[in-house]
């Protein structure tokens, strides 16, 4: 039990050691060097596709920086 | 047992300093946009009705704060209102072009180093600070809509009338 204890304190550190991208910060992410995909034209082709071929669209990302206001 | 609750307490640390309403506004300057050797003291501002607003060109919802800001602002100012809008753009140059779509006349800087973010614990852009005349935050707007502006106003008017 105690051991179960210090391993819950452990994995509490671990987790608080990850850095979470603050709202403020999001214009890093907004950036078009940090898109999955370089290239827009081609990025649209391939949601496309994923659409037609899975009947399912959305997930992907979207216009504006997700502000997280909402 | 305390082991769980200091596990407990780091889990929840992240969130435990959130700026809300009640709470003293930071004594904090931040740099001019324009002029990044000027600082403006939010100290300065104290007997003043004050919105420290956080904004960014890329926030969607700041392109419709920025005007509604702006004509509170100038509807306000002359009885004390003052809004100071604080940049959180990585570039500089973003924040430009931005407001020569969306001019506006209050006072803005800039937050490099996220100093002023961290103080405010901003969770949401944008976010709305808006100060008493005594320096305390009297109500946080996260998020910006047109319900928001009509709040805003009524809330600004309410402090206005409020003695220094």
């Amino acid at each position: 039990m105690k051991l179960l204890l210090w391993a819950l304190v452990a994995a509490s550190i671990c987790v608080s050691a990850c850095t979470a991208v603050a709202p403020y910060q999001r214009g890093y992410l907004a950036r078009d060097d940090m898109a999955l995909e370089g290239n827009p034209g081609f990025a649209k082709a391939i949601e496309k596709t994923f659409a037609a071929k899975e009947a399912a669209s959305g997930g992907a990302s979207v216009g504006g920086g997700g502000c997280g206001c909402n | 047992m305390r082991a769980l609750g200091c596990a407990l307490a780091l889990l929840l640390a992240p969130g435990a300093f959130a700026l809300e309403a009640g709470g003293a506004v930071p004594e904090l300057a931040v740099a001019r946009l324009e002029e990044p050797a000027q600082a403006l003291s939010l100290a300065s501002l104290r007997g003043s009705v004050v919105y420290v607003d956080f904004w960014a060109s890329w926030c969607v919802p700041c392109r419709l704060s920025m005007p509604a800001l702006d004509a509170l602002y100038k509807q306000n100012r002359a009885r004390g209102f003052a809004v100071v809008g604080v940049n959180k753009d990585v570039s500089v140059a973003d924040a430009r072009r931005f407001l020569v779509k969306v001019p506006v006349t209050f006072a803005l800087a800039s937050d490099a180093q996220d100093a002023a973010a961290r103080a405010f614990d901003v969770k949401a852009m944008p976010s709305g600070y808006l100060v008493d005349r005594k320096g305390i935050v009297r109500k946080v707007h996260r998020g910006f809509t047109a319900e928001t502006a009509e709040t805003l106003a009524r809330e600004v008017e309410a402090l206005l009338k409020e003695p220094s």
